[in-house]
């Protein structure tokens, strides 16, 4: 057969090479094309537990922004979660194996996490941001076996929201110890106003609370050799007793009701005093409070008081800290944006967003006149103050701490979710029960998960 | 003959598969994840063969749960029937603005149940609520219900879930009674039969088998619902006193992060729920014999 005889279908060898070779590049060309030829966006993910509107806003018009203009070929993909929609998001996220690329984490998480493998080091970023600069308070707190394994994005103290002009009507002194509360408590209870009301969430009054409780009485969740449970212990029947006592001051409905509904009842004279609130009261005292009573001469922060196996009240401390996972899919670029979101301006307007809410953890930014000039920190100074003394004094330990060596027990999460203490809380403090049976009860359910978890060390 | 059935099975497989990955694998594989020690979200596992359901038997929590839960079926059950019979009957008859109710009634049921929960709560409140405020405001009582608080918070769940769900009772019901011939009726009006007695010997024989139905599902529905008693109180420390199985089952994959153990419950809950409607099966056909 002939050339001729095929006809116009043949093709030369020449041309076939030719045309293979320009398809062959041109697909090499299309498939590590960038962006503007039509290649996909990579998205980072970052979870942060900031729900408020203008935080949400500043971080993407600051951080994000900057990260955007850096690395053209990304998009930052931020969600703002509340703690438990966090928490349950999360672990879900890690069973299904696409967790985001950096999240916040309740630091009584960490260790759980860090335990199993699932957290990256960031001592170059720690280094990078100045590590002697960051506050003690939060600064080891995810240090396991000599490297960091997290940074706090900014520190709230929690603490009591007083009534401070009907306290002192009363001529009482802010409440040192259990017995001073309960007296403050019954003087205030008064013209159908009740004196306190604790947020009726599993979370606080089954886990932040009780911890408080342990922590400002001497007493911890577990042993620290043996990490047997120490929920019926001499500390926890002193601090369950005094929830107890406590109750008889607070509205009956008060389990039922959360901690937004706590602020709006002291800012609206429900209530003499929130058992749980931050520098976040101070929006709703200046949204709801009457117009003549906005401000800190009526409304005053107050540390918590110890109990009688105590020697110094200690308060939560609201600062999850910022996380890469082993899984993150941009690890590199997950610290990049860390290190912008610390930037000064940057870091600055975020805490700024909502003021001593956000206290930022750099030393040498607590005291930065430049921070200090925000309108509401300049009026509401009495509370930055109340943040900046319990920072000194050691009077905060992270949420859920007993003592700042929780931060390497790995069932903490557990814990929480388990309601064990919550039921011992309820029961007590609600149903009027016994507190050494529901200790007891509690102490013994207790025992019984940390040794389906594999934690039990004692004999 | 042979190629129709292969035909025929061909035809079948779409569906089966479907079945097979949709209902029976998940099964399946649930009954198997009970019989090991896993963790919720890492992948670390240990057989521990029934030892799950030998520790629920001696759980306190599991029997308290088991107890709720047939407390809130029980009385939703109860006043679904309750209420949705009568209204079902008084949609049958003829009225102005007839139709328009039958639309009103069906108004709970369609919406998304975290709005009639929020509803609810907010009506309920203590400090806020509508509720409260009326009963204060007619002097029926001098200070405000704790309806969201220990006593009375699974009184207030009962209430949400039966606003929420008995259109459905009216709805199958009335379906039902649409279909009654009218001579059944006229003839028993005829031999003197009143409202009452036209309704035991003529309505009450005709909807056996639609209340058969709805009693069965609404107790299974009942018995599993979760999303009604979670969002009336999942976090807050009240929910000891309505935590049902689901929601235990529920706490224990997800936040006590023990997936073999909610994987367990949810065997058990299954188990229990055949047993019942086998029973209920029973039950009704030799009644249906008898009668």
């Amino acid at each position: 057969m002939t050339r001729s005889a095929l006809g116009t279908s043949v093709v030369s060898r020449r041309r076939f090479l030719t045309t293979t070779g320009v398809a062959a590049a041109g697909a090499t060309l299309l498939a590590r094309a960038p962006a503007a030829l039509g290649q996909q966006v990579r998205e980072l993910n970052v979870w942060h537990t900031e729900v408020e509107p203008q935080t949400v806003k500043t971080i993407q018009d600051t951080s994000i922004a900057e990260f955007e203009r850096k690395f053209p070929g990304f998009k930052v993909k931020q969600q703002a979660l509340g703690w438990g929609d966090l928490n349950t998001k999360l672990l879900a996220s890690l069973a299904a194996g696409s967790p985001p690329d950096l999240t916040h984490l309740n630091p009584f998480m960490t260790a759980s996490l860090y335990v199993k493998n699932l957290l990256r080091p960031m001592d170059e970023l720690i280094r990078a941001l100045g590590e002697s600069d960051i506050h003690e308070a939060t600064l080891k707190l995810q240090y396991f076996d000599g490297k960091y394994y997290g940074v706090t994005h900014a520190m709230g103290a929690t603490y009591f929201a007083e009534r401070r002009d009907l306290r002192e009507k009363k001529g009482l002194k802010p409440p040192e110890t259990y017995d001073d509360m309960l007296q403050l408590a019954a003087a205030l209870t008064e013209g159908g106003r009740y004196a306190l009301q604790m947020p009726g969430e599993k979370l606080y009054m089954g886990f932040v609370h009780p911890a408080e409780w342990l922590a400002g009485n001497g007493g911890a969740w577990v042993d620290a050799r043996t990490w047997r449970p120490q929920l019926n212990g001499k500390a926890m029947l002193e601090a369950l007793d005094y929830a107890q006592k406590l109750n008889k001051f607070m509205p009956g409905g008060w389990s039922g009701q959360k901690y937004l509904d706590t602020l709006a009842a002291l800012a609206t004279d429900k209530i003499a005093m929130a058992h749980l609130s931050g520098a976040r009261t101070i929006g709703y005292i200046e949204r709801y409070a009457p117009e003549t009573m906005r401000d800190p001469e009526h409304f005053q922060p107050m540390l918590r008081p110890h109990g009688p196996s105590g020697q110094k009240g200690v308060s939560a401390l609201d600062g999850e800290n910022w996380a890469v996972f082993t899984q993150s899919k941009y690890p590199n670029e997950a610290f990049e944006f860390l290190r912008l979101f610390y930037k000064k301006e940057h870091y600055m307007a975020y805490c700024h967003s909502v003021p001593i809410h956000l206290t930022p953890i750099f030393k040498s930014m607590i005291n930065d006149p430049e921070y200090l000039s925000h309108p509401r920190i300049k009026k509401w100074k009495s509370w930055h103050d109340v943040m900046v003394n319990g920072l000194r004094t050691n009077r905060f330990l992270p949420i859920g701490f007993s003592r700042p060596e929780d931060n390497r027990l790995p069932f903490l999460a557990e814990l929480d979710g388990s309601s064990i203490v919550a039921d011992m809380v309820v029961e007590v403090m609600v149903s009027g029960k016994p507190p050494k049976a529901e200790a007891d009860r509690a102490q013994r359910r207790a025992e019984e998960l940390l040794t389906q978890l594999g934690h039990k060390r004692w004999s | 003959m042979r190629k129709n059935a292969l035909a025929g099975w061909l035809l079948l497989a779409p569906s089966l598969v479907l079945l097979g990955g949709l209902v029976v694998f998940p099964v399946v594989y649930n009954a198997w994840l009970s019989l090991f020690d896993k963790h919720a979200f890492l992948p670390v596992q240990r057989f521990v063969g029934l030892g799950h359901y030998v520790y629920f038997a001696h759980d306190e929590e599991f029997w308290n749960s088991f107890g709720h839960g047939l407390v809130y079926a029980g009385a939703t059950l109860v006043l679904q029937i309750a209420v949705g019979i009568p209204t079902a009957l008084l949609l049958n008859e003829g009225f102005r603005g007839r139709n328009l109710l039958r639309g009103v009634v069906l108004f709970p049921y369609v919406i998304p149940t975290i709005v009639a929960v929020m509803l609810w709560k907010w009506l309920l409140n203590d400090s806020y609520g509508l509720v409260n405020h009326l009963l204060v405001a007619f002097g029926l009582t001098r200070t405000p219900v704790a309806w969201l608080g220990k006593d009375w918070i699974m009184a207030s769940l009962v209430i949400t879930s039966v606003w929420q769900f008995f259109p459905f009772v009216v709805v199958t019901y009335l379906a039902r009674l649409q279909t009654i011939p009218p001579e059944l009726y006229e003839a028993a009006t005829v031999d003197g039969a009143g409202a009452w007695r036209r309704f035991r010997h003529v309505t009450l024989p005709q909807t056996r088998s639609v209340l058969f139905v709805i009693v069965l599902l609404r107790s299974i529905w009942m018995f599993t619902k979760f999303d009604t008693v979670w969002l009336m109180a999942g976090d807050g420390g009240v929910s000891r006193y309505i935590r049902t199985l689901p929601v235990y089952a529920y706490a224990r994959s997800f936040t006590y992060l023990q997936a073999g153990m909610g994987a367990a419950l949810a065997v058990i809950m299954f188990v229990m729920l055949i047993v019942a409607t086998a029973v209920y099966f029973r039950v009704f056909e030799r009644e249906e014999a008898v009668s």
